[in-house]
């Protein structure tokens, strides 16, 4: 594999695995904190992607107002089917495959609402026009602003979200409902506002990285579905539970997706069209063989942890 | 406005029915009786749907005793053309054809299923298995979809014709296959509603209850598991191949995870663990795209420009939670189950039958 490419694929890895991270540390704290695998939430993902989209064609170019925008839209989408979907069925205690389903329901409603819009308007396929400047070039090598945006932001949030975690009393908060909802609920933890903020943030981020995603590629309805399982893997490489675990999955997962399919494309000649089958490999994998994920391998696995 | 031919329609809902009721069966059987959470009934769909479009351009014209063409690439057009000759000209050759592909659909999908409730033995959690199955769908839709020589990649095969296309008249033929669809739903009905009320079924209904209490019973689970994927998948392949006939193609895009939801939304709409329910779910459901369908069409035809072929999937969301929310059992919710001995015991105590719906 010659060097450019290696270089290139590298780049795509952080861009995406820090995208990839955004999104899965969603899944996870609303499977620890909700007891809930949430497959709704690649579509606030792509709820986000169009607020930022719709912010943007209306003139305004500024990335945090975008942002913003995106933000507001997916913590909105995931308030909304907490409150409308998940808190009913969690009262009355229902199996983890009806959460399943709906969670699955819940996504097709927001996905096929984006396609109505989007089909009405016009609004297939387009990007999020941040003005683009090439920050460095090195031989084939191109970084423009746009990285500068995606990857520090990501960073930026995914660090807010651990101190938030482990530093505050809302994250505190979460952690003992992580541990044991009964518990919490005993000692006085206001458990459903805590809910409540949870997922607020968990939708927020969301929207971020649809706001972030569709700066570099077009905004389209299924952006997120498309994703999804990526995302999950990510997830599951972190056993579901544990925050570095996810952040390391997440890069895992976009070094498989990016340089490690080049790579076999270049020297093996498997063809490119497989690349979405390896995300799909990596979650039977872990599932079968590693349950609990990397964090098996630096520490203890359980609880909501750092 | 267009004409709506009530015959042709009718024909098009049952056929639907009888497809939508096999898928839906199958999952009532692995789910509402067993209680193994299958999110990849797409899997076993598409299972029966590609060995439809290998054996129609692989075995079909050896059946007939023509040489085959390479269905792919450039000769596409006249391996189209031969099938749909054969088809019309050699109406045994057709029917052959479709006794192997359902029997090498069933056997293949089934020992698959067989396979992956072994494979999914060692999961250290209940919902994994219901992940496990819905990566492993998609998965294997992606290595056909990049294989170009199993159902030409993703421009997939058309011209896989209805087994009665040698009637010439397009009415009757599809009125037979029609036949053909819902007799087959009958009999995994039957099947189905015979296997529920067996020991083996109430077996079943007892592990999907509690798993401990049922092993602590010396019941063997696994392969009780291992046993109703088996039936459930065959039975699901089944429909693929129908389904595949019915839509005349086989492409990988049909077999998303959208497909499997579908079928979900027949079971819990009808009643999970209930035979007839599934029966009710598939007939509603056919009833739904059909009506989508035409409601499109008028929409588009009238200058709308409002796409509504999006609203039925909104539609689907929204009869899933609401019937999640208020009416978890669905509408022909299970009932407890009777056998004629205590059915007997029950009239000779002078009590009232219990329903018999099961």
């Amino acid at each position: 594999m010659p060097p450019a490419l290696l270089t290139t694929s590298l780049v795509n890895t952080i861009q995406i695995g820090s995208l990839y991270a955004l999104m899965a540390l969603g899944i996870t704290l609303t499977f620890s904190v909700m007891k809930l695998p949430n497959f709704a939430h690649a579509d606030y993902v792509s709820a986000g992607a169009y607020a930022a989209l719709i912010v943007s064609l209306s003139g305004v170019l500024n990335p945090f107002v975008i942002m913003a925008a995106a933000f507001i839209v997916g913590a909105l989408a995931a308030l909304i089917s907490h409150l409308f979907v998940f808190k009913p069925l969690e009262g009355r205690d229902v199996s983890l495959y009806t959460l399943i389903l709906s969670s699955f329901a819940v996504g097709l409603i927001i996905r096929y609402i984006l396609f109505l819009m989007a089909d009405y308007f016009n609004l297939f396929d387009l990007r999020i026009a941040i003005p683009l400047r090439i920050l460095f070039r090195e031989g084939s090598l191109i970084l423009s602003n746009l990285f500068a945006w995606v990857v520090p932001t990501s960073i930026v949030l995914v660090i807010a979200l651990t101190l938030l975690l482990n530093r505050t009393p809302l994250g505190r908060e979460m952690r003992a409902l992580a541990n044991n909802t009964s518990l919490a609920r005993v000692i006085g933890i206001p458990v459903e506002r805590v809910k409540n903020h949870a997922w607020l943030l968990v939708g927020g981020l969301a929207g971020v990285a649809g706001a972030l995603w569709g700066m570099q590629t077009a905004v389209s309805p299924l952006m997120g579905w498309a994703a999804v399982l990526s995302v999950f893997a990510a997830a599951i490489l972190g056993g579901l539970s544990s925050f570095t675990g996810t952040i390391l999955g997440a890069y895992v997962v976009a070094f498989s997706e990016h340089t490690v399919m080049l790579f076999l494309n270049f020297n093996f000649g498997v063809d490119l069209a497989y690349k979405p089958a390896i995300p799909f490999i990596i979650i039977i994998a872990v599932l079968l063989i590693r349950p609990r994920g990397l964090t098996q391998l630096i520490k203890r696995g359980g609880e909501l942890q750092r | 406005m267009i004409n709506i031919d009530i015959g042709a329609t009718a024909i098009a809902i049952l056929t639907l029915f009888g497809i939508y009721s096999l898928m839906a069966i199958s999952l009532n059987l692995e789910y509402g009786i067993a209680g193994v959470p299958n999110f990849g009934q797409a899997l076993f769909v598409s299972i029966g749907a590609y060995t439809a479009g290998i054996t129609y351009t692989r075995v079909l014209p050896l059946l007939a005793g023509l040489d085959s063409v390479h269905p792919c690439g450039p000769t596409m057009g006249q391996a189209l053309q031969l099938r749909s000759e054969i088809m019309a000209a050699q109406p045994a050759a057709g029917f052959i054809n479709l006794a192997l592909t359902l029997l090498v659909a069933a056997i293949v999908s089934g020992a698959v299923g067989f396979t992956v409730s072994y494979v999914t033995l060692r999961l250290k959690e209940e919902w994994f298995l219901a992940l496990v199955l819905l990566v492993g769908g998609e998965t294997v839709r992606i290595v056909v979809r990049g294989a170009d020589n199993l159902i030409c990649s993703h421009n997939g095969i058309s011209g896989v014709a209805q087994p009665f296309y040698f009637l010439g008249d397009a009415r009757s033929s599809s009125l037979m296959f029609m036949i053909l669809c819902v007799a087959l739903a009958l009999i995994a009905y039957a099947y189905s509603q015979r296997l529920t009320r067996s020991p083996f079924g109430r077996m079943l209904k007892a592990l999907r209850e509690n798993e401990d209490v049922t092993r602590g019973l010396g019941k063997g689970i696994s392969l009780a598991r291992a046993q109703i994927m088996l039936i459930g998948s065959a039975i699901a392949a089944v429909g693929g191949v129908l389904f595949a006939l019915n839509t005349g193609f086989v492409n990988t895009n049909d077999f998303v995870v959208n497909l499997t939801l579908d079928i979900w939304v027949m079971v819990v709409l009808g009643g999970i663990g209930n035979n007839r329910g599934a029966l009710l779910g598939a007939a509603l459901i056919a009833i739904l795209d059909r009506f989508t369908q035409v409601a499109a069409i008028t929409l588009n035809m009238s200058g709308s420009e409002i796409e509504f072929n999006y609203v039925r999937f909104i539609a689907f969301g929204i009869i899933l939670l609401l019937m999640l929310r208020y009416r978890p059992g669905g509408l022909l919710p299970e009932s407890p189950l009777t056998t004629n001995a205590h059915e007997v015991l029950r009239r000779a105590r002078g009590a009232e039958p219990l329903s018999r719906r099961a």
